[in-house]
């Protein structure tokens, strides 16, 4: 009882914030709502045993990809009352593909389409190690496919960013360790009552570094 | 039906009970790590610190608790109001809700779950939660850069500590932590995962914003950084959330590096002392280095902090993963479940 | 416990060996610095990977050909497909090797990418698993997105980018929600499995919703209308290098796995998956062929020309026969060639370094470069069907398989179309021969774009020779496609 309890409250509370992070004016609480989504179906999983998976949820999508979404959603200076003139106009047709997909998964639910699929038995292992049983070997070619693809979004998306600008100064660790004494301090006599500056000789393009 | 329901009842008395008992000392820990940070660096620095209210300044404490719930909450008028007043609560609940899974002693756990240190590590990485919307909340570009600047932090030295986890996990051959603990019964993993130990440590000290890495607070360029606009019950939170997020991470250190509630050796005058006893020395040990580190190192430069992070932690901690497994595979010493 | 053997593995060799050059080349490249002088160097280094990668290929055996428990198929038909990409690929990346190219695409990054993404288009190829093959797609498609975009200080390179992207991320959704379809009534993401759990059953709705949404989201990729809207666009902004890409070797890759796809998983109902194909068809070929027509950027008029040969080779996959996949294999690799040799002639076009891709900028090519206004030439009366050119036996091949699986009416439509397209083929040769000029473009021919341009001619010129070795090995590969699975 108190399982369907949850259920029905994750399950709740899961789609009202999907809802919200739609029609929500402010992109920000959009992300939020979103986070919010994505705990509940963290919880869904923990209510089916999963919880392996539920972990990695909140920690992959909660812990790092809603807070960079966060993080570029709050530095964006959007003007939001322009971003959702839109919304009106695209409105009946997001209506029409929405209600297709959803009723052609309520008629695959409810008709018997789906007997063909034979539901994995419950093994009695944890179903962390049931996961790290198949990925590294059944499915490898697939894993590591998958970390080519990532790769190749990494690789891109620093190709496309990454410029040189002129005119920054970095710093370059093994300059800063090449640097001797010699470079950088010269002795000079100073003859008592002579000022510093008339009698310095280091030449002005070496005193820069 | 009724007999159910009483059950229930008792079950969820017993589960609250549970809790009350572990967030009950907790506080009061909290209350009294603020107390020993102002006293330990006060010595190191050749001050006194407070040492007037109560004896040693014991109720010092209670007095600064006192002074800010007498205070105004004070909200800034442009600030989102809802996301304002949630991103301290939210911080100090994640720093409460993480100790549900920390074992103090055999068995001595609230929830003993399969993957207690992948729930260990989602909930501090949710951490971050709480400065962003603090930060972006106050409507004030102090309150927001050091938001920003937490938000890129804390993203960043999470990679390293989960690969560090990793290197214990393949040792350990569970997720469980009181099995991490019990797995450490021969030898400390602090021992031969010594550089992982470290990393660790300094990885959680970016975690929770203290110093060296403590730039979202920034005192010196941001004035407060994400808390800035926060006053009295408010800032009290976020106060107390870091605190206990400090104790957090020190028991996620001794989980997983100092043999938990274990003993040093098993031997006759150290294993008759109880284990919660060992475990809350340990955290204190690795406190009081939280604090001495503060005492004495300058503050990183935000770029040194990020080339730390992604640069050298990052691969030196991947690097480490493949001897780890290497040198347990090679040994024929990988734990029993993996070796199948 | 499962426990590999290396026969699991071999069959991917060629794979895992262009992987592990990319894997390598990420470290010379990012070593390298992001000189020219390290671009080329990492282009070359790639280009020797492909032909060692090629050699692999070609020595693969079709009989020992499943790998990864299943997920994997290096058949004869991927090997035949697997030489046609290869070699596009390999044009496209010799023809950015030019001392004097446009700074920005010679980044270390380009060739990298087109590396992986070459790596993409033979796991789709080889692709006999529905998870197998949505990795493949991505891996092809994420790194055609980067180099569409590469071009960073331009607008249109970014919007073509930007479009293609959303637009290829949504037909990737496609994909996925009608793989999830179809992996809910089969009960099983393997192809053979999946043509074992429906045959000789009743299908349900759903299954053929599942299947018609993976349909359209492959016909994304291989830009057939309707799902066409992203093509003229991305060719146009895109540098022209990548434009030759795209249209020489990613969309071989999309018809063999809707090939694969069609007849491997959904084979025992093609009645239900023919009538989709069919509207593919017409739709691609009425609309590439009337599009074209009133292009004035040949990029763009190369964008309708491709959708058009998509409406045509998918012609030869709707008639769900032996000969119709034969058929499609001889088209494409009319296709590869034609598209090598025309984009070979199309990058040389620059007025003063600058490029010039108006299709009135080929006025009085006759006169001042009769050669390459020769090469077009060919090209072009390749691509109008004009025989004995290559172009014409594709489309021999294709309307034959179509009429003979009684589709009279699709291969009317075809020739009719054809005859359209002609139009616009012949159009730049009017302008090229029976024009002139003033401003005449460069000069310059580099090394590379002659070879590419020599050896597209000569295949093209030569196809009526080998016609019957072609043939064979493409009749052989269907076979193996269809009836060996």
């Amino acid at each position: 009882m108190i399982e369907a309890l949850f259920f029905y409250l994750f399950a709740a509370v899961m789609l009202g914030a999907g809802l919200m992070v739609v029609v929500s004016r402010n992109p920000v609480f959009s992300v939020l709502f979103l986070i919010l989504a994505f705990f509940n179906a963290a919880g869904l999983f923990v209510l089916i045993g999963a919880e392996f998976i539920a972990m990695l949820l909140v920690v992959v999508y909660v812990g790092a990809v809603a807070v960079l979404f966060l993080f570029v959603v709050m530095m964006l200076d959007i003007n939001f009352a322009e971003m959702r003139a839109g919304f009106q106009k695209y409105l009946p047709i997001g209506l029409v593909v929405g209600g297709i997909l959803v009723f052609e998964l309520v008629a695959a639910m409810y008709g018997d389409a789906f007997s063909g699929a034979t539901l994995p038995a419950a093994s009695e292992i944890s179903n962390t190690r049931a996961l790290g049983n198949v990925l590294y070997t059944k499915y490898m070619y697939l894993f590591q496919v998958a970390g080519l693809i990532l790769l190749v979004a990494m690789i891109g998306a620093i190709s496309l960013t990454m410029r040189r600008r002129s005119g920054v100064r970095r710093q370059v660790i093994a300059e800063q360790n090449m640097r001797r004494r010699e470079d950088s301090v010269e002795i000079v006599d100073v003859p008592v009552g002579a000022s510093a500056r008339t009698v310095a000789t280091v030449p002005p393009g070496k005193r820069e570094r | 039906m009724d007999l159910i329901m009483n059950s229930y009842v008792i079950e969820l008395a017993w589960i609250v009970g549970k809790i009350m008992l572990v967030v009950g000392p907790l506080l009061i820990a909290v209350a009294y790590l603020t107390l020993a940070e102002r006293r330990v660096i006060g010595f190191m620095q050749l001050r006194k610190g407070p040492n007037v209210v109560g004896p040693f300044g014991m109720f010092q404490p209670f007095a600064d608790a006192l002074k800010l719930m007498a205070k105004e909450t004070i909200l800034p008028a442009g600030a989102n109001k809802v996301v304002f007043m949630f991103a301290p609560m939210l911080t100090f609940i994640l720093a409460l809700v993480a100790w549900a899974v920390i074992p103090f002693g055999e068995g001595l756990v609230i929830a003993d779950i399969n993957v207690g240190i992948l729930y260990l590590f989602a909930i501090s990485s949710l951490g971050v939660y709480g400065v962003i919307m603090a930060g972006w909340a106050s409507n004030s570009k102090y309150a927001f850069l050091g938001a920003l600047r937490s938000a890129a932090q804390m993203v960043s030295y999470e990679v390293s500590m989960g690969l560090v986890i990793i290197n214990v996990l393949i040792c350990v051959g569970s997720l469980n932590l009181t099995a991490i603990v019990e797995a450490q019964r021969g030898m400390w993993f602090a021992l031969p995962l010594l550089p992982m130990f470290i990393v660790f440590f300094i990885s959680t000290l970016a975690e929770t914003n203290r110093a060296p890495f403590d730039l979202p607070e920034g005192e010196s360029e941001l004035v407060a950084g994400y808390f800035v606009e926060y006053s009295s019950m408010s800032f009290a939170l976020f106060f107390l959330g870091e605190y206990a997020n400090m104790i957090l991470m020190s028991g996620m250190t001794t989980v997983l590096f100092l043999g938990g509630w274990l003993p040093p050796f098993d031997i006759w005058p150290l294993n008759i002392v109880p284990g919660p006893l060992w475990f809350i020395l340990k955290v204190m040990l690795l406190l009081f280095v939280f604090l001495w580190v503060r005492a004495t190192t300058p503050r990183y430069r935000y770029d040194q902090l990020m080339r730390l992070g992604w640069k050298i932690f990052l691969p030196f901690s991947l690097i480490w993963v493949v001897l780890t497994s290497g040198f347990l595979l090679w040994t024929d010493n990988l734990p029993a479940v993996m070796a199948g | 416990m499962f426990a590999f053997q290396m026969a699991d593995i071999m069959p991917a060799l060629p794979e895992i060996f262009l992987a592990g050059i990319a894997l390598v080349l990420v470290l010379v490249a990012a070593y390298g610095g992001e000189t020219p002088r390290s671009a080329r160097r990492v282009t070359r280094i790639a280009m020797g990977g492909i032909l060692i990668t090629l050699a692999l290929v070609v020595n693969g055996d079709p009989l020992a050909s499943r790998a990864f428990g299943g997920m994997f198929s290096a058949d004869s038909f991927a090997i035949y497909m697997k030489v046609l990409v290869l070699l596009g690929t390999f044009a496209a990346l010799g023809m950015s090797l030019r001392s004097d190219g446009d700074s920005d695409i010679n980044k270390p990054e380009y060739s990298l990418l087109v590396l992986l993404a070459l790596v993409g288009m033979m796991l789709m190829i080889s692709a006999d698993n529905l998870m197998a093959l949505y990795m493949g797609v991505e891996l092809q498609s994420l790194p055609l997105y980067v180099v569409a975009a590469m071009r960073t200080n331009s607008l249109r390179s970014s919007e073509a980018g930007l479009k293609y992207f959303l637009l290829g991320a949504l037909s990737s959704g496609m994909l996925l929600y009608g793989a999830s379809l179809v992996y809910g009534v089969a009960g099983t993401t393997d192809f053979a499995g999946i043509a074992e759990a429906i045959s000789g059953r009743d299908m349900p709705t759903v299954f053929i919703i599942g299947m018609v949404f993976m349909i359209s989201g492959l016909a994304f990729k291989v830009s057939a209308a309707p799902f066409h809207m992203w093509t003229p666009d991305v060719y146009e902004g895109s540098p022209t290098l990548v434009t030759a890409l795209f249209a020489i070797a990613p969309k071989v890759a999309a018809i063999s796995l809707l090939l694969r796809l069609s007849y491997g998983a959904f084979g025992s109902i093609a009645d239900q998956w023919q009538q989709v194909l069919i509207a593919l068809s017409v739709g691609s070929m009425v609309i590439g062929a009337l599009g074209a027509i009133m292009q004035t950027d040949i990029k763009r008029m190369m964008a309708y020309s491709s959708i058009a040969h998509m409406g045509y080779a998918l012609a030869g996959l709707a008639a769900g026969t032996v000969a119709g996949v034969t058929g499609v294999m001889i088209y494409m690799t009319g296709y590869v060639f034609m598209g090598a040799g025309t984009f070979a002639i199309i990058l040389l076009m620059r007025r003063d370094g600058a490029e010039a891709t108006r299709i009135t900028d080929l006025q009085g090519l006759s006169r001042t470069h009769p050669l390459l206004a020769l090469g077009l030439l060919v090209m072009m009366f390749s691509m109008a069907g004009i025989p004995p050119l290559a172009g014409f036996f594709g489309k021999w091949y294709v309307f034959l398989a179509a009429v003979e699986a009684g589709l009279v009416p699709l291969a009317v439509i075809g020739v009719v179309m054809s005859v359209i397209g002609a139009f616009y083929y012949l159009r730049i040769i009017r302008l090229m021969y029976f024009e002139d000029t003033d401003s005449p473009l460069d000069s310059k021919i580099p090394m590379a774009n002659r070879v590419v341009l020599g050896a597209s001619l000569a295949v093209i010129l030569l196809f009526f020779a080998g016609i019957a070795g072609l043939l064979a090995a493409a009749d052989s590969a269907a076979v193996a496609l269809i009836v060996l699975g």
